[in-house]
């Protein structure tokens, strides 16, 4: 579904990223591990058109969308959740919902997704009418998720979900993303909390130093050296 | 005092509360999707103006009523000042996005000072001041030392109707909801769909527009505009803007109401209406020493 070839990316002189290549399958989980500063974020903003790519090409649903502005890409049916929950802070809970349905111009449509989103998270209906910023950070972090479901995506990019979330809330944030991929969703999960990634992906790459040094189903990832290495120092 | 006197003087300050408040309201958008300070602002103003008085005094000469003329000067005026407004932002201001703001800054303000010379130089007997026509009705009340002008009635409601307007336009749109979007995260909305360039390119058109309507008023209000009328009227709109807290819609109303109140106020104590630029100014110093990020940037406040 998404195909990246022999990317490279990076700002100024340096490559963060180089000859990446990697596959994401429809209706699967993909997850790509790494440290921090191993380039995965990078890499994401590179899909998304947030930057620049230096060679290489991303394609999806075979149409090469590299040179695309972000906005192009979010119109083709890719949406991320930004890391760090980033909702529109001095906008109510609706209001960001309907940013997120921004590209859908039929209000029938949007009331429908809306539905289909509370039944997700029903603490979103709760809130409705408050201030995005006033809630707490496990409340927002499932609005970034409803945000991005709004505009019926067919790609979902998660952007480190997990950081700066009580061990609570990762649980419950890691239970949502496997729901929805459960109803057909095909996700890419960037992560650098292995185990439970791993517990919820199909398939995964590994990214070191700004290179893929493992992929392969999660299974055969799990027992893999490399990614260890990758993750505990050299151990 | 008496009362009449003090109603006269509200009524006076409130026309020209509004037109401030115009010129603020433009600062704060163009600042609050993009974080630039345009400074060609009061200058586009002023070609508001100017493109109004040229296109009354080419419908004179066709004899086309007074009402009609007035319409048409202002759906011209604010239609092309909103265009000029986005082809600035299109080939001045985008460009420098990735550069200091300070050269944003720099390059408005050149550009402003391009126009205005050009107006001084190419408008027949450009550098002297103009009449403008008095397009409105003329009708006056009189209560006791009240002296209430039609035109002032028209002035200010216009000007309340054009900041209301833009308020829903922001709050109620979908090209607003774009505008909020962009104010309070480029990236995020960049990734919801919004295409970040139009959103910037309909906010100037949109602020701009308000200045050309802000000029024409002042054309219609004093029966005079000349070259350097945006200078002024620039700044005491940024002050406004940057008092009530720059990103702000109601900081910059509220800035605009508080200049024209201190000017008043400064032109009732000294006796002499020079020392009220003065005043006003010194005033919002202290304002600004007192409160840096304005006096509705708080955390409740909302950007745009």
């Amino acid at each position: 579904m998404l195909t990246i070839h022999n990317l490279t990316a990076g700002y100024d002189a340096a490559d963060v990223v180089s000859d990446v290549s990697l596959e994401v399958i429809k209706g699967k989980i993909t997850c790509l591990l790494g440290a921090n500063g191993a380039g995965k974020t990078t890499l994401i903003r590179s899909i998304l058109g947030l930057n620049k790519i230096r060679s290489g090409r991303v394609s999806f649903d075979g149409v090469d969308i590299s040179s695309f502005a972000t906005h192009d890409i979010a119109s083709r049916g890719i949406t991320c959740v930004p890391e760090g929950r980033r909702v529109f802070a001095k906008m109510t809970v609706r209001e960001n919902l309907q940013a997120g349905a921004f590209l859908e111009r039929d209000s029938d449509v949007v009331a429908e997704r809306l539905l289909q989103v509370f039944a997700l998270f029903p603490k979103l209906e709760e809130r409705f009418g408050q201030l995005a910023g006033t809630m707490s950070g496990g409340e927002q972090a499932m609005l970034t998720i409803g945000r991005s479901l709004m505009s019926n995506p067919s790609l979902m990019v998660f952007d480190e979900p997990s950081l700066g979330l009580s061990p609570l809330f990762v649980k419950e944030n890691f239970r949502i993303i496997k729901k929805i991929n459960e109803k057909g969703m095909t996700v890419l999960l960037v992560e650098q909390n292995v185990r439970q990634t791993l517990a919820i992906a199909h398939y995964g790459y590994v990214l070191s130093q700004g290179k893929i040094v493992a992929s392969g189903s999660v299974d055969a990832l799990k027992d893999n050296s490399e990614l260890r290495a990758a993750y505990f120092g050299n151990a | 005092m008496d009362l009449g006197f003090i109603a006269q003087y509200f009524v006076n300050g409130l026309v020209q509360g509004i037109t401030y408040a115009l010129v603020a309201v433009g600062f704060t958008l163009f600042f609050g999707v993009l974080d630039v300070i345009k400074f060609s602002h009061g200058d586009v103003l002023m070609l508001g103006a100017f493109t109004a008085l040229a296109l009354f005094l080419g419908l004179d000469q066709l004899a086309s009523p007074a009402w009609l003329s007035l319409i048409i000067m202002l759906c011209i005026g604010i239609l092309a000042m909103g265009l000029l407004g986005a082809l600035l932002c299109k080939f001045l201001v985008l460009p420098l996005k990735e550069s200091p703001p300070l050269n944003t800054l720099l390059i408005t303000l050149m550009f402003g000072s391009v126009i205005r010379e050009s107006v001084r130089l190419f408008f027949p007997n450009g550098s002297n001041p103009k009449p403008f026509p008095a397009l409105l009705p003329e009708a006056s009340i009189n209560w006791g030392n009240l002296n209430l002008r039609l035109d002032s009635v028209i002035l200010i409601s216009t000007g309340a109707l054009a900041i209301v307007v833009t308020h829903l336009i922001i709050q109620k749109t979908r090209i607003g909801l774009a505008i909020r979007a962009v104010a309070q995260d480029e990236e995020t909305a960049r990734l919801m769909g919004i295409d970040f360039k139009k959103t910037v390119l309909a906010t100037f058109a949109l602020g701009s527009g308000l200045a050309a309507l802000s000029g024409i008023s002042t054309g219609l209000y004093y029966q005079e505009i000349n070259f350097s009328m945006g200078l002024m009227l620039g700044v005491i709109g940024f002050s406004a803007a940057v008092v009530g807290g720059l990103g702000s819609i109601y900081g910059a109303i509220v800035g605009g109401l508080l200049f024209a109140f201190l000017q008043t106020l400064g032109a009732i104590w000294f006796s002499v209406p020079a020392y009220k630029d003065v005043f006003a100014f010194a005033v919002i110093i202290i304002l600004m020493a007192w409160r840096p990020t304005g006096l509705l940037a708080d955390r409740s406040a909302e950007r745009v």
